[in-house]
């Protein structure tokens, strides 16, 4: 029996070896096409795959935040009014202000329209109340209020309160639009028997099933191209940097298809840790899309069993569980940078230096590790003391050169400030911050680990185990 | 299965080990020099010395390579029970951020030979006065004593007599040395930075390196190399060693130091060398090889140290019912007194 028992382990040792090895591979997998299932349509669609509604978002996402980093420091309703436009959208067919074509990598769209739509922002952010932020607003009241102050801010950037507006709305955005409508919707509860069933339509005269669309939107928000795993994660992430344009044009016809061939967003932070060697957070992600995608088409528009459904369930866990990761790295990443600004701050300070770039810098990234850490507070899962450590430890603002911090709201939207912590006890914040992000979300890429050093020393004289009478 | 006999195996071929094949042969080295230049004994006589079968095929030796091989399966499963170096390590990195007059990387300027040189020698000198001071608690606190005892138990001392230890007192052991390196590490790389590090010989720390290379091997062996009496305030020799192992009482609670005699020296502990060929060693005179037993090295131990913890529970306990008894004895009398006060001043009031 317990000969048998070990046989039987070791070939599940070997199994997953070859299952994680085969995940590392590339594949000549992709999202689609996938076949017409839906019964009796008559059109002429030959692929059920449809996402453009989660790509023109993506552009929106991009252009908001470019728009955020274009205020002159004056009051500028007429930007406010432009970036309102791509947030909340706009009957107009909008230019799409970023991606835009550059030498060497043509984009196929130039307008928003020409992707999708009739779409917006606003209408998908996060419905809860966003604890991070000062005010007990909602996802999309707290970005409306970001825009509104980006707009008045010179280059997106207020040194009176260190909020870097840029950085804020696309980071927060990320989380409570893409990251929210993905895995505390589509992913969770469209994934429910009676809800958008596989063997009707999605709406009525869709070419896609009810299921098919759900998994389809899910995808799109990930922001990963189609072909991402017939593509290494360095490849990927230069796709999404517009600097390998023969990776990016997979049907080879000179142009990146913002639909299907663009990486975005969390795919795009995925692909930049994974190309450090330590995580393979997109192929997992993409590979489990692409697997639940073709569970549903196989199903060929008849309602799922309860075992196809529960296989669904799973592969939509591994996407949840790896997006949420993938987040939490970044919270990670910019806890480290900030760490790393302060010290050059404090040098600074100490040499009478000039501070002005060194505090940009760190209020950028500032502004990059507070998005994110609202972002991971925008999914399905109540993150409870996690949740509460980050926001304290982090705070409603960076610790400003005087020594204070934004501490709150007052009743016109304005914020309010108070005295903050030492630097040496905000750089301890991020330290916890780091080890928060290993202990509850076991983050493995580790960007800009502060302790690294510490642990590699460590690992330099060799284990404490000493069980020896000198 | 594998993994004990890749410890077992390890042990014998990893530098940063005593019994590392390499340190066994350099011993041995100097066990001939000193058998056969100082004290003039002719190359056989020296080889029957140094491989004296009685000796390596003892009761006490044959026991400490069981112990040996037993503690590696104690070792594989307590090992991941213990605290890391790494968490103490981060535990004090963070509270240095606490101390405001401390800032992270404030020595960072200064050159890397001299950091590494300080890291180097700081953390051989923590560790050495770390053991030298848990050394002394084993002999002086019961409890301690209780499990320490195991190792004094040897009769006769091979260099597999270090592992001669109760794995409750290899767990104490730990515990030291993830709190000293966790110090260190944190200490420094805190004040100096990313330019930490340790100067090292086949990864081991140098002067570990350079006191195994030195025959450490010989501590516990029954080549009792002495030597200079100057020299035997600072380094410990096989010899004095070899005298904290003997019955003897003026040899009691000496020489606790693994490396340095300075210690030993500095907290008034330190006895020279004598002529190791006339000393008795193990617990006392009446010793049988009942001590050798697998029962009295793993077992008395923790019965030793139930019953010394029962005895302390039980004195607690009856000096708080002495104390309970007082009180309420106090708090008699002064009641008696204050009915006689009261009914004195109704007298008067009559």
């Amino acid at each position: 029996m317990t000969m048998k028992k070990s046989k039987l382990t070791t070939l599940a040792v070997i199994f997953a070896s070859c299952s994680a090895l085969a995940s590392q591979a590339i594949s000549d997998t992709t999202y689609g096409p996938f076949p017409i299932t839906v019964k009796g349509y008559t059109g002429t669609k030959t692929n059920s795959v449809s996402y453009t509604g989660q790509m023109a978002r993506h552009v929106l996402h991009d252009s908001l935040k470019k728009l955020a980093g274009t205020g002159t420091g004056e009051a500028n309703p007429a930007l406010e009014a432009e970036m309102m436009a791509y947030f909340s959208g706009s009957k107009k067919n909008k230019a799409i202000i970023a991606p835009v074509s550059k030498d060497g990598f043509k984009l196929k769209q130039t307008l928003v329209n020409s992707i999708s739509s009739g779409k917006n922002l606003s209408g998908k952010s996060y419905k809860g109340v966003v604890n991070g932020w000062p005010g007990q607003m909602t996802g999309a009241e707290v970005l409306e209020h970001m825009i509104k102050k980006a707009a008045s801010a010179k280059g997106g950037f207020d040194p009176n309160t260190g909020y870097n507006y840029p950085q804020l709305i696309s980071k927060f955005a990320m989380g409570a639009v893409f990251y929210n409508q993905a895995v505390d919707n589509y992913l969770d509860e469209k994934l429910g028997a009676d809800n958008k069933p596989n063997a009707k339509p999605y709406k009525d005269g869709a070419y896609y099933s009810g299921k098919e669309h759900v998994w389809d939107e899910g995808f799109g928000y990930w922001g990963a191209a189609a072909n991402a795993l017939n593509l290494s994660a360095k490849e990927n992430y230069e796709v999404a940097k517009m600097k390998n344009f023969t990776a990016a044009d997979f049907n080879n016809d000179g142009e990146v298809d913002l639909k299907t061939e663009m990486t975005f967003a969390h795919a795009y932070y995925a692909s930049s840790y994974d190309k450090g060697g330590k995580t393979n957070y997109l192929h997992t992600v993409t590979k489990a899309f692409v697997d639940g995608r073709e569970l549903i088409s196989a199903a060929n528009s008849k309602n799922l069993t309860d075992a196809q459904r529960d296989q669904l369930v799973g592969y939509a866990a591994v996407i949840s569980s790896n997006w949420e990761k993938v987040i939490a790295e970044s919270v990670f990443k910019y806890a480290g940078s900030v760490y790393k600004d302060i010290g050059k701050l404090e040098g600074l300070l100490d040499s009478n230096g000039d501070t002005t770039k060194a505090f940009a810098n760190y209020c950028k990234h500032w502004g990059e590790l507070k998005g994110f850490s609202m972002a991971i507070q925008s999914g399905k899962n109540n993150l409870g003391e996690t949740a509460v450590k980050m926001n304290r430890m982090i705070g409603f603002g960076p610790v400003l050169l005087n020594a204070s911090q934004v501490t709150g709201i007052n009743s016109s939207g304005e914020f309010l400030k108070d005295e903050a912590l030492s630097w040496g006890e905000y750089k301890l914040h991020m330290l916890k911050i780091q080890k928060l992000m290993i202990d509850a979300f076991g983050v493995e890429a580790r960007a800009n680990d502060q302790t690294e050093g510490l642990a590699a020393l460590a690992a330099s004289l060799g284990t404490s185990e000493s069980a020896e009478n000198d | 299965m594998i993994d004990f006999l890749i410890s077992i195996f390890e042990h014998f071929v990893d530098p940063k080990k005593r019994i590392f094949l390499g340190y066994i042969i350099l011993s041995l080295v100097i066990a001939f020099i000193w058998l056969i230049f100082i004290k003039k004994f002719s190359l056989n006589d020296a080889f029957s010395k140094v491989f004296d079968k009685r000796i390596f095929f003892s009761k006490s030796s044959k026991s400490d390579y069981l112990i040996f091989l037993l503690n590696r399966v104690f070792t594989l499963f307590i090992s991941p029970m213990l605290i890391t170096q790494i968490v103490i390590a981060t535990f004090i990195f963070h509270a240095l951020h606490q101390i405001t007059w401390l800032d992270v990387n404030m020595f960072k300027e200064v050159p890397k030979t001299i950091i590494v040189g300080l890291f180097t020698l700081f953390i051989f000198l923590l560790d050495d006065l770390t053991k030298y001071f848990v050394h002394r608690w084993m002999h002086k606190y019961p409890i301690l004593w209780a499990l320490h005892k195991v190792h004094h138990s040897a009769t006769e001392l091979t260099p597999l007599t270090i592992y001669r230890t109760h794995p409750l007192e290899g767990i104490v052991f730990s515990l030291r040395s993830a709190f000293t390196q966790g110090l260190a590490i944190s200490v420094f790389f805190f004040l100096f930075g990313d330019k930490v590090s340790l100067a090292t010989v086949l990864g081991v720390n140098v002067v570990i390196f350079l006191f195994n290379v030195a025959g450490s091997n010989l501590r516990h062996s029954h080549i009792g190399i002495r030597y200079w009496r100057w020299l035997e305030f600072i380094l410990i020799s096989p010899a004095q060693h070899q005298l904290h192992h003997s019955i003897a009482k003026e040899h009691h609670d000496k020489n606790f130091g693994a490396t340095l005699a300075l210690w030993d020296w500095i907290f008034k502990s330190l006895h020279y060398s004598t002529d190791t060929e006339k000393l008795t060693l193990g617990l006392d005179e009446n010793q049988t090889s009942k001590e050798h037993s697998l029962y009295t090295i793993y077992i008395s131990p923790v019965v030793e140290v139930i019953e010394i913890i029962r005895t302390k529970i039980i004195s607690s306990y009856q000096n708080i019912k002495k104390i309970i008894y007082q009180f309420l004895k106090i708090k008699r009398q002064i009641k008696k007194k204050l009915i006689s006060q009261r009914k004195d001043n109704t007298n008067v009031k009559i």
